[in-house]
């Protein structure tokens, strides 16, 4: 069905694209959403546009979904950067367990962590990518993908797993 | 304890489906008045589209699917007629036949409703418009939108 689909909107069928990008938004809306946090939507939208405008190059359509992961999770974090307040790369300040209770919801934490480690939280933990991948993913060293993880993770792990 | 996900409004919806076809220009204005007020215009097909759209005469549903999409055969000025896929939902509209293309988007804002509108003339089976009068055409059509919603609230 999505291969039929992918075919129908890359050669020009503009009924097609409008298909299939109802069926991409809430996916990448699941992606943005917590890299990008109050810029999301914009994030949706630029993710979207570099897919649209790329789709032809892409030869396997089935593979469409993990090709768009990484197109929203590069847009993600480049739209949270532009937008958000200076954040250090690495994690500065772990929260203490005490923030981390006090948390109303996961977004508070999230909030705290700059677009990388939210990028590598993503793929990792709610999308289950593999370490390597996602390092292709974020363009740095497998190394790097398991630290920032590890800080990230250990810093709000009650806050996801009650 | 739940992840946020971000929402896509139906403007950004027609931005980034606008991007897909070159030759496309995305026109947009803000309606001073409520999205139901705009919409009860914006997405009449049959009797309020041939108002602002400048190259639709008249627009008739022929079927309707159980997915909300639509046939339909519409009428230019000039007296051509075509036959439409139509996608059509609340804040958003999305039609085409072998030779046109009109997308047309609604959302609340502040300051009323944002809306915007593409479209033109297809080059034949492709996803790119002929470039030229685009601009103008999208302008027009969302300055005469504004203008019927006046009117209608009058």
């Amino acid at each position: 069905m999505i291969t039929t689909l992918v075919v129908a909107a890359q050669r020009g069928d503009t009924m097609a694209m409008n298909d299939l990008l109802g069926e991409l938004t809430p996916f990448l809306g699941r992606i943005c959403g917590p890299i990008a946090l109050d810029s999301g939507p914009d994030a949706v939208q630029e993710a979207l546009i570099a897919i649209f405008r790329h789709l032809r190059e892409l030869r396997e359509p089935e593979a469409l979904y993990g090709w768009a992961r990484a197109i929203a999770v590069r847009e993600a974090v480049r739209i949270a950067k532009r937008d958000g307040r200076a954040r250090p790369e690495e994690l500065g300040e772990v929260p203490s367990p005490q923030d981390v209770e006090r948390a109303v919801d996961i977004r508070d934490v999230l909030e705290r962590l700059s677009p990388e480690h939210r990028a590598v939280l993503v793929l990792r933990d709610l999308e289950g990518v593999p370490e390597q991948s996602a390092a292709r993913l974020l363009r740095v060293a497998p190394g790097t993908v398991k630290s920032r993880l590890h800080r990230a993770r250990e810093s709000f792990r009650h806050a996801w797993r009650p | 304890m739940s992840w946020p996900v971000a929402e896509l409004d139906a403007v950004r919806r027609l931005r980034a489906l606008a991007s897909a076809i070159p030759g496309a220009y995305v026109a947009e204005r803000v309606i001073a008045a409520p999205f139901a007020v705009v919409w009860a215009v914006a997405g009449d097909l049959e009797r309020e589209f041939g108002t602002f759209e400048p190259d639709m005469r008249d627009v008739t549903v022929e079927s309707a699917g159980p997915d909300g999409r639509l046939v339909a055969r519409a009428r230019s000025r000039y007296g051509m007629r075509a036959r439409f896929d139509v996608d059509l939902a609340p804040g958003w509209c999305w039609m085409q036949s072998r030779f046109l293309l009109v997308g047309l988007a609604a959302t609340a804002v502040p300051e009323g409703t944002l809306v915007a509108q593409t479209g033109g003339v297809r080059v034949p089976g492709r996803a790119a418009l002929v470039p030229w009068g685009v601009r103008p055409a999208g302008e027009k059509a969302l300055a005469r939108l504004a203008a019927r919603v006046g009117e209608r609230a009058s």
